[in-house]
């Protein structure tokens, strides 16, 4: 297929149809709301179903009785309305169920507002919902990342039967970018699904659930549960490296767009002799927790700057990965402010202080 | 941006309008400053977006203001809401009998109805309304997706389009022949149409390759207004 343009949301509902995934539950919310519109328009033409729910409580529900059946289910959503379906993910997770949900974060906390964020990091990869359960959490920083990600968190949820949550602060849904689908998405096998509810003619019946009054039941389903995130770690680390080099003065660590601003940064500095290096976390759970550590170790590195579009979440994952070997600093600006490529250099050179190149 | 790219209209309003991520607000801004360059007359642009939560022209506005345009958009917080707010100010520049106004409306049918309900004030007004047109979007890749969208646009607003404006781009991988292409598609669009393709649109960089080529249609240089976060206005779009 040829390069289109396409805005973030559609590319991610395009996408979504591409790897099979036609059941679609939503409640409209900005900046997220192309995505529904485009499946409202593309889905009567593959056959799938897109249910708009009464709000996003009803749509966790939703998602968790469709995924029973083993059809590919998704919805998407914007920060107020993930934490609505919270309950709902939590279940689903005790249920081993794969479900995709997409995120298209806006600034929190309360209905805050329209604009970009990157602050919903806690809710994501800590657990939004009650229980000891994991999401697998992967975040774009491009149109076409967005598109790749998003088909392989169909993949991914079928693999482990569990939900995958695609983040992208609200620029992903809304910029445009070209972007190419391919035209099969070509998948390794996958387990059959033994356990979808698909009606118990000639078979003994299936129950899909998360109540388990025997606390010994209960805690074998967590020892289950958490076999599997001790596979996602050790299978489903995803992160990109940006001119680290042994030059390296400091080590850069942020995600999704604003990664794409640190790189603007770490151009124009290289330009000016001084040298940072970026590691940009795809998979946000399970972290690259040994990869920091690795890069932020090396010797030619002074200290580790955490760059967020929040008031400081992931850098406790930084810090934590560092495990104080080296300084670990945060910038970050929230309620919607996309910090610009000039605070961001002047952040680093204020740090590097007294050091500089030239 | 040179004269040669000056594209003058006789009508007092010039109207955007196309579907989504077509680059409606790209045209109406940068035709907005060139017409400031060439025109003693005072020019409003108005912000008619009332379905697109980012990049819409007020976030421009600053800019305009320093070229003596008057940007009319809903002012303080709700300046970054995305609910449909008119401010009195949009029906009183249209039924002025004076001044240039340029209207950047939202995208698709659903961005265009908010102009029926200044159909009243438009009617005995002169306009201009240009279908903008990038062959390169989901919808409006075919003449048949492109009419569709036209008709779609024209129900809504309750008003017929004058002419289409060929603004075919792939943002930082549009080449010369991306526009070529464009031009041929918005061809058969304006003859289906019946309506003129009154000019076709680009990047400095990319039409200024295309400055020799025996074509027909007025080309119009833009120059990114814009842009996103990580580019710097010098540069074009870096993809990742």
């Amino acid at each position: 297929m040829t390069r289109i343009l396409m805005k973030g949301n559609e590319a991610i509902a395009e996408a979504a149809i591409r790897a099979g995934g036609v059941h679609y539950f939503a409640y409209p919310i900005t900046p997220q709301s192309e995505v529904g519109e485009y499946l409202a328009k593309r889905l009567p033409e593959v056959g799938g179903v897109f249910v708009q729910a009464e709000s996003e409580v009803a749509v966790g529900n939703m998602l968790f009785g469709a995924a029973s059946t083993g059809k590919r289910v998704f919805t998407s959503s914007s920060s107020p309305g993930v934490s609505l379906m919270q309950e709902a993910i939590s279940y689903m997770a005790g249920a081993q169920l794969p479900v995709v949900i997409i995120n298209i974060m806006r600034g929190g906390p309360g209905l805050g507002g329209i604009l970009p964020a990157q602050s919903d990091y806690f809710q994501s990869t800590k657990g939004g919902g009650h229980g000891d359960y994991r999401l697998l959490v992967l975040a774009p920083a491009s149109v076409q990342e967005a598109v790749d990600l998003t088909m392989l968190g169909f993949h991914l949820a079928d693999k482990y039967r569990n939900p995958v949550l695609v983040i992208g602060d609200g620029m992903i849904g809304q910029m445009m970018e070209p972007v190419e689908f391919p035209d099969k998405y070509d998948e390794p096998a996958l387990p059959a699904k033994d356990w979808a509810i698909t009606g118990a003619k000639g078979r003994k019946p299936l129950i899909t659930k998360s109540l388990f009054l025997d606390p010994y039941a209960l805690e074998q389903n967590n020892i289950v549960i958490h076999a599997k995130y001790e596979q996602m770690k050790a299978n489903e680390i995803r992160f990109e490296l940006y001119k680290v080099s042994a030059k390296n003065r400091m080590l850069i660590v942020s995600y999704g767009t604003m990664a794409r601003i640190c790189q603007t940064v770490i151009d124009d500095l290289e330009r000016e002799g001084v040298s940072i290096g970026l590691l940009r976390p795809i998979s946000l759970w399970p972290f690259p927790e040994m990869q920091i550590r690795t890069e932020a170790a090396k010797p030619n590195i002074e200290r580790v700057l955490t760059v967020e579009m929040s008031m400081g979440q992931m850098v406790e994952d930084v810090d934590k990965a560092v495990q104080g070997k080296k300084p670990v600093d945060f910038f970050g600006r929230t309620g919607g402010i996309v910090p610009a490529p000039e605070e961001v250099r002047e952040r680093i050179l204020k740090l590097l202080d007294g050091k500089m190149a030239k | 941006m040179t004269d040669r790219s000056y594209i003058s209209f006789d009508k007092r309003i010039v109207i955007f309008a196309g579907a989504y991520g077509s680059g409606k607000t790209e045209v109406a801004v940068n035709y907005a400053i060139q017409l400031a360059q060439h025109s003693e007359d005072p020019i409003s642009i108005i912000d008619l977006d009332i379905v697109n939560p980012y990049f819409r022209s007020r976030e421009a506005a600053l800019e305009m203001e320093t070229y003596g345009i008057r940007p009319i958009n809903p002012l303080g917080e709700q300046t970054f809401a995305d609910l449909p707010i008119i401010v009195p100010q949009i029906r009183a520049s249209i039924e002025s009998s004076s001044g240039r106004v340029i209207i950047d409306v939202g995208g698709d049918d659903l961005g265009a109805r908010v102009l029926s309900s200044m159909h009243d004030a438009l009617e005995t007004a002169q306009y201009e309304f240009l279908m903008v047109l990038n062959a390169n979007r989901p919808f409006t890749s075919t003449v048949d997706g492109a009419l569709k969208m036209m008709h779609d646009i024209e129900t809504s607003a309750r008003l017929n389009f004058t002419g289409i404006v060929s603004n075919t781009h792939l943002i930082g991988e549009t080449t010369p022949q991306t526009i070529l292409d464009g031009i041929a598609l918005a061809q058969a669009v304006a003859v289906r149409a019946e309506i003129p393709l009154v000019f076709a649109s680009g990047m400095d960089e990319v039409i200024a390759k295309l400055e020799n080529k025996n074509i027909s249609t007025p080309l119009f240089s833009l120059s990114r207004r814009m842009l996103k976060p990580w580019e710097h206005a010098s540069s074009t779009a870096k993809n990742h």
